[in-house]
């Protein structure tokens, strides 16, 4: 599983690594690592994204850190991804990035290409431990051989779904290798049967809203969704095809109400316990169990393109970066380095935000049988051999685009917007943020 | 004398210019702040308007595209429908409860001290972060809100996700923190001459008549004060639209203001010369609104003095 996950996440990074056009950023000279003693005093910054769970997750784990680095005080804060990256630029504008951060592939190249984040080569091999990771997944944090990130973990797509409300609208979980079509029909089928419930119960909700669920569709197709030089590889036609075919679960009668949602939240209709499936990233599980209280929630591959395979990917992911403008580099590495290698972390977090990165980190997780652990591993293993593309690197710019399809797809949800308008108000997006290179 | 009248003069210009001194070296507070955190920032937006700048790299110069583009901008557009709205139902609708209450707080009865300040205390922390997340709280499905008008019969959807009643939602919020113009109504009542009442109960007036022809003209000048100050706190309210819709500006852009959308393209989207073309347009808008409503207010606002 391991070689196959470091070929395909090295076809990812291959692209990473093409030389960028001339607008790396101004990266200050950096004074040399100095290996960090265990009773250094330090006052340092971290800040994440995730809920009240991740949130207790960190807590424990700088508990750890401390042990080891009593002197060292981590003050943490956190928000909801929308939110955090506001929060960043905020930060990044004024010179006053947090020391360590947690850093989304989708963010990695404008912040390190605007000079925001310290080359973490500087402490690799003193205070920072990368040797535990592999090449490619190393790599996927790397622009132009300069280390921006280290991903704590990969994860890839995975259909969730809560038996019992499967049970209670009399459906049943999809078939292996079922289309994207076979999911829309099973919604529109079972929207009878949950009307009669209070609140009413959905089979799932609209995809199409999901950015990455568009992008792993293309990969069915077939279609490279991002180019080397900066510009999707994708056009107005593919959006229009994929959109349109989830237009039939926008009718009110079978969608999940856009007005629920938002007064769920943070919750959403699959935690809420009131919409039986779910697509997202397999580290969700353990949110998931947490935020519904329903630990029989199962796992199951995304649906099938026409050639009756999946084509799903590993997705580096919760990469942790250092602010450049940090006056504690040393203590910064520390830090990360204690997060993505320390065997207590491991366990602590589990598969929370992806299977770990390091060996470590692996055999430190309860594998319990039936525990959350336990489970996302077995689903990786089981899909292991459906993981047949290479991690696709987003654009710079990525996040803005990704942000706008999300609004986009909740004004298309309360009525607001047609397909067209959709279409036509994110190119506009991709235009102003996605710059050739 | 004309000897001796010279000097004096002399000391008193003399004095004067140190009065001056010291004038400014009090005002010198402000005058920084004034300098350095208003008028600079204002001339560096208008420089920035005209160029693309995120922040990071060094601005761009464009010309007038980032005005341009606003015209081809749905969210710029939709960002004036909801923003206008809001100051035509709200400010209206605050300054006509502010006025009742005052009304009654100057009625001589015992304890008006106290209602008073209980009427006054809801503007104080209106404006603050906790405030909005009750607000929100309130009116989710199952809050407080919902309760009452299912026990009244009345529809129990909350009021948060649903795009046609978040205006309303904000009105209310906007209505319940009515005492600052409240107590400047109180002042302006108290200061009406008795003898104006008393001549009119002499003729016989009416109650409604005396409010008509005695309260409302002498008290025209603080209506025009307290409404042109309410018009532009409700052109930029903020806070309580980012807390209750998370900084979204939804659902469905219904509380996109224009102060939070320009907030979203300067830090979300980092577009800082298309949100200073923004702020100045805002502020073109707002200052010709502002003179237009001074204009107009000299045919209704009395003032003491005239004739």
């Amino acid at each position: 599983m391991l070689t196959r996950r470091t070929l395909l996440l090295s076809a990812g990074s291959a692209a990473l690594l093409a030389p960028l056009a001339a607008c790396g950023g101004s990266a200050a000279p950096q004074a040399p690592a100095t290996a960090l003693p265990t009773d250094a005093t330090a006052t340092i910054t971290m800040t994440w994204w995730g809920n009240d769970d991740r949130a207790n997750k960190y807590k424990e784990a700088i508990a750890a850190f401390n042990k080891k680095y009593p002197k060292i005080s981590v003050q943490a804060q956190f928000q909801p991804f929308a939110d955090y990256w506001t929060a960043r630029n905020t930060e990044a504008a004024g010179g006053a990035l947090p020391d360590v951060m947690q850093m989304d592939i989708s963010y990695l190249r404008q912040f390190a290409n605007n000079g925001q984040l310290l080359d973490l080569n500087s402490q690799a091999g003193t205070n920072l431990d990368v040797t535990g990771l592999d090449a490619a997944i190393l790599g996927s944090g790397k622009l132009e051989d300069k280390l921006y990130g280290v991903a704590t973990s990969t994860n890839t797509l995975a259909m969730f779904y809560h038996p019992g409300i499967l049970d209670k609208l009399g459906a049943s979980a999809p078939k292996d290798g079922y289309t994207w079509d076979d999911y829309k029909k099973s919604v529109i089928d079972a929207s009878a049967a949950g009307a009669k419930f209070d609140p009413k119960l959905y089979y799932g909700g609209n995809p199409g809203g999901v950015l990455w669920f568009f992008i792993q569709w293309l990969l069915q197709k077939g279609v490279t969704p991002f180019k080397d030089d900066n510009t999707l590889g994708f056009g107005k036609d593919e959006v229009r095809e994929w959109l349109t075919m989830w237009e039939p679960l926008n009718a009110t009668d079978v969608k999940f109400p856009s007005a629920r949602t938002e007064q769920l939240k943070p919750k959403g209709g699959f935690t809420a316990n009131e919409v039986a499936l779910e697509a997202s990233w397999d580290n969700f599980l353990s949110g998931y169990v947490k935020d519904s209280g329903d630990d029989a929630i199962k796992m199951m591959p995304i649906p099938s393109g026409a050639d009756g395979k999946t084509h799903m990917f590993y997705k580096p992911s919760m990469l942790l970066s250092a602010g450049a403008n940090t006056k504690n580099p040393d203590a910064a590495a520390a830090l990360i380095s204690f997060m993505i290698n320390d065997p207590e972390v491991g366990k602590i977090f589990g598969t929370s935000k992806g299977v770990p990165a390091t060996k470590a980190q692996r055999d430190a997780m309860d594998i319990a049988p039936g525990s959350v652990d336990q489970r996302v591993v077995a689903y990786e293993e089981s899909v292991a051999s459906q993981v047949t593309e290479a991690s696709p690197v987003p654009v710079e710019g990525f996040g803005a685009i990704e942000a706008a399809w999300l609004r986009l797809a909740g004004d298309y949800g309360y009525d607001k917007l047609t397909v067209d308008q959709w279409i036509d108000q994110w190119f506009q997006s991709v235009d102003e943020n996605v710059k050739p290179a | 004398m004309s000897s001796t009248a010279a000097p004096p003069r002399a000391g008193v210009a003399k004095a004067r210019r140190r009065d001056a001194r010291i004038g400014y070296a009090f005002l010198s507070p402000w005058l920084i702040g004034f300098f350095f955190l208003t008028a600079g920032p204002m001339v560096a937006s208008l420089v920035l308007s005209f160029t693309d700048y995120n922040i990071f790299r060094a601005p761009k110069f464009i010309g007038i595209d980032n005005f341009t583009a606003l015209f081809s901008d749905p969210r710029f557009f939709q960002a004036w429908r909801v923003t206008l709205m809001y100051v035509v139902i709200a400010a209206p609708l605050k300054l006509f409860a502010a006025l009742l209450v005052a009304q009654l707080l100057a009625l001589p009865y015992k304890g008006q001290g106290v209602f008073r300040s209980v009427f006054y205390a809801p503007s104080l922390i209106a404006a603050s972060v906790s405030i909005a997340l009750v607000w929100r709280a309130m009116f989710v499905d199952d809050g407080i809100v919902s309760r009452v008008s299912g026990l009244l019969g009345l529809p129990t959807e909350g009021w948060v996700g649903n795009p046609d009643m978040t205006m309303p939602m904000f009105v209310l919020l906007a209505i319940w923190a009515f005492g600052g113009p409240m107590v400047i109504f109180l002042a302006g009542i108290k200061q009406i001459p008795q003898e104006l009442y008393e001549a009119a109960d002499v003729d016989g007036a009416s109650g409604f008549s005396k409010w008509w022809n005695i309260t409302l003209p002498m008290l025209s000048p603080t209506i025009f004060f307290n409404s042109l100050l309410e018009i532009i706190h409700s052109f930029m309210v903020f806070g309580s639209a980012f807390i209750i819709s998370n900084g979204t500006g939804g659902p469905a852009g219904s509380t996109l203001f224009y102060t939070l959308y320009l907030y979203q393209r300067a830090f979300t989207d980092l577009k800082m010369g298309y949100a200073s073309a923004m702020a100045w347009v805002f502020f073109v808008v707002i200052g010709v609104l502002t003179v237009i409503y001074f204009r107009a207010s000299k045919a209704w606002v009395f003032y003491g003095d005239q004739k």
